[in-house]
């Protein structure tokens, strides 16, 4: 349905996404997940024909959409990463005005509005002022506004950054609800793995820039299929112990985080002993040691060496 | 486009702060600076002298004195006060001369010098006629002089001494020119104030969200430059109304020119907004760049001093460059010298010019700058 093709696109010192390939089908909900820089908003910037690129092309069913963007636009809706609202109007008002940038009016609007307020849930809160909003509800709203017009897909950039979990747990549930029951093609941006890891069907990973893994959840997981994810517990660590760790050939991966240690190794070797003889000899009382699911924060971690947040 | 008014409209009441406050000031501004009257606005120059000069015609001379404010004073204080700084110049008058005393020669010192040269060169001429006539008694003196100053009030030819702080002098008006300097400075803020949501509509998303839409996009740009013109439009009228209506200045019939003339600054200076905003990263450097740019516009555009005291080639060079002086121009070529139509025509012209060359390019770097 809508595709990136090679794209590049290039500010003056950096460049922002590198030959990125990319594709949404009907009905789907797709995830980029990266941290914060890794070109994931100028990604769908040129996806939804906000931004052009240095290079590449932007295909809605199969036409290109850089000359001439307007069938695309007809049926897209993007919740922008900021609150794209006017602060000073009512709920209701800002939900007007953007129902008529869509030469919504009469009664179809009101119904529209009414229909939406009631989904995101800010029906009893319609006439108050968005400056009195909290974080979550100014979240709710910059969705909602994103509906009025019925976009075919919904192009979301963090839709969930600096709430409380209720409305988080909301806004997720709406996504999943709004994908089910209409099947709305969703694109979801974020940086936090669990969401993606919730939400989606398929997956691309970001890191400065490249795309670094895309697929099913299990398919991206298979990439650690040949290695296990083990945490260690203690009550403290030592210089020495965590040095024996890391100059382990089997251990691919480490993290250190407070009282827990999460290494990568390769799964046909038996690591447990080999632990339990560098913590004997380190002196280290180990309290707990887990063969943990893979998360895709594990793939992120394989792939850059990197947490996922920073 | 009507819906994007509306919400900018809505706005306007709901937070009119800025709007307010701005017209406040410009109002207030003026009210204090161009209209307080008394001794304030004369400059004070202590003098001594014996009693019986003082009660004569030369102490006589000095207190009806239209320019400086002549304060009697015990030499030795006038001495002191002149050494300290406190006043310019002290003069000390006896019959037949006078004494002057300065600390540093200013352009006032000479001024002052000239003011008291034409007392006593007045005092020489009644002399000379009194001379001329051998008047014995003081009452014909009384009739020789009074007869002497009505035929020097219907002379074959006359003698003006101006200078610009002069009362009689229309060239510089403080009054009107301080609603003028004020209303062009200060309107600066407001226009920016209105043209700057642009650029935060721009980084939170609104104004992509407007682009996706079926909206033109020149439909948003004339929106939001409509809306600007119009607040700072508005907060002229006012302003010159306040000044007109209630407190009663004489715009010399210009009032209606006024506003027209005004209609092509507004819009000059709505460009030059959209430009700035266009060359600005941040609203914090815009925050920055406004007071910068509006005070030194009105500074070497003369809205708080008359570009006829500015003689560095610079500033003049500079204040070419810049709309207020046009303005300015404009305005006093109407009201204060009731110049003839094309006088005005002339800065209107370059006004609108200017307006149209920063509209375009403004808008041309905006949209090469952020998408
Ligand atoms: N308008 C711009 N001008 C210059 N650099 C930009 C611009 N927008 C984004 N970048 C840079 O491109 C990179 C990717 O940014 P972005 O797409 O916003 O990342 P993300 O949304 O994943 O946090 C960052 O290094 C950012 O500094
Ligand atoms: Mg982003």
């Amino acid at each position: 349905m809508l595709e990136l093709i090679d794209i590049t696109k290039k500010y003056k010192q950096t460049k922002a996404v590198k030959n990125m390939n990319m594709y949404i089908e009907k009905g789907e909900i797709v995830g980029l997940l990266g941290p914060n820089g890794a070109g994931k908003s100028t990604a769908i910037s040129i996806l939804s024909s906000l931004l052009e690129p240095t290079s590449g092309d932007v295909k809605f069913e199969n036409k290109s959409m850089i000359k001439n963007p307007k069938s695309l636009r007809q049926i897209v809706g993007i919740v922008p990463q900021e609150i794209a609202l006017y602060e000073d109007l009512s709920a209701e008002e800002n939900m007007k005005f953007f129902g008529r940038i869509y030469r919504l009016k009469g009664k179809t609007l009101k119904n529209k509005i009414s229909e939406v307020l009631e989904q995101i849930g800010l029906t009893d809160r319609r006439k108050d002022i968005v400056k009195t909003f909290s974080g979550g509800m100014k979240r709710r709203l910059n969705i909602g506004v994103a509906m009025l017009h019925d976009p075919e897909i919904l192009i979301m950039d963090e839709p969930t950054v600096g709430i409380d979990p209720q409305s988080r747990n909301y806004i997720l549930q709406t996504v999943k609800r709004l994908n089910k029951d209409r099947q709305m093609t969703v694109l979801y941006t974020s940086h936090y793995m669990e969401e993606v890891e919730y939400l989606c069907d398929r997956i691309y990973i970001m890191d400065k820039g490249n795309l670094i893994a895309s697929g099913t959840k299990d398919e991206i997981k298979q990439i650690l299929a040949s290695e296990n994810t083990i945490s260690l517990k203690a009550d403290h660590w030592n210089e020495r112990f965590i040095t024996n760790l890391r100059e382990n050939p089997q251990i691919h991966q480490m993290k250190v985080d407070g009282n827990e240690i999460v290494l990568v190794v390769s799964k046909d070797v038996n690591i447990f002993s080999k632990l339990a003889h560098l913590a004997e000899e380190a002196n280290v009382q180990l309290r707990a040691v887990d063969v943990k699911q893979v998360t895709l924060e594990d793939v992120f971690l394989h792939l850059t060496g990197r947490a996922l947040r920073d | 486009m009507r819906g994007i008014l509306l919400a900018k409209f809505t706005t306007f009441i709901r937070k009119p702060w800025v709007f307010v406050l701005f017209t406040v000031m410009s109002i207030g501004f003026t009210l204090i600076i161009g209209y307080t009257e008394g001794n304030e606005d004369k400059i004070t120059v202590p003098v001594a002298g014996a009693e019986e000069v003082r009660t004569g015609s030369i102490g006589k001379a000095l207190e009806e004195n239209e320019v400086y404010h002549f304060k009697w004073q015990e030499e030795t204080d006038l001495k002191e006060i002149v050494r300290l700084g406190e006043a310019e110049a002290g003069i000390i008058i006896e019959e037949t001369g006078y004494e002057m005393f300065i600390r540093v020669e200013t352009p006032n010192v000479q001024l002052i010098e000239q003011t008291i040269a034409n007392i006593y060169t007045e005092k020489i001429r009644e002399n000379q006629v009194l001379e001329l006539f051998q008047s014995e008694t003081a009452a014909e003196e009384e009739a020789i002089l009074t007869a002497y100053h009505e035929s020097m009030d219907q002379p074959i030819f006359e003698i003006t001494n101006d200078n610009f702080r002069n009362a009689d002098s229309s060239q510089f008006d403080e009054g009107l020119h301080a609603i003028f300097g004020f209303t062009l400075f200060f309107v600066i803020y407001t226009i920016g104030y209105n043209v700057l949501p642009i650029l935060i509509e721009k980084k939170e998303g609104i104004w992509d969200r407007m682009i996706l839409s079926p909206l033109k996009k020149w439909e948003i740009y004339l929106a939001n430059l409509v809306y600007s013109f119009f607040e700072g439009y508005l907060q002229i009228i006012i302003i010159f109304s306040v000044f007109h209506y209630l407190v009663g200045v004489d715009f010399q019939g210009g009032f209606a020119g006024i506003l027209l003339i005004m209609l092509a600054y507004t819009f000059t200076i709505v460009s030059l907004g959209i430009f700035v905003t266009a060359l600005v990263k941040n609203i914090q450097q815009f925050n920055a760049v406004l007071p910068i740019l509006s005070v030194s516009m009105a500074m070497i555009g003369g809205a708080f001093w008359p570009l006829e005291i500015v003689q560095s080639d610079i500033l003049l060079a500079l204040a070419k460059l810049n709309p207020l002086t046009y303005g300015m121009e404009a305005l006093n070529n109407l009201v204060l010298y009731n110049l003839p139509f094309e006088e005005i025509l002339m800065p209107v012209s370059i006004l609108i010019l200017m307006g149209v060359i920063f509209m375009g390019v403004g808008i041309h770097l905006m949209e090469k700058i952020h998408i």
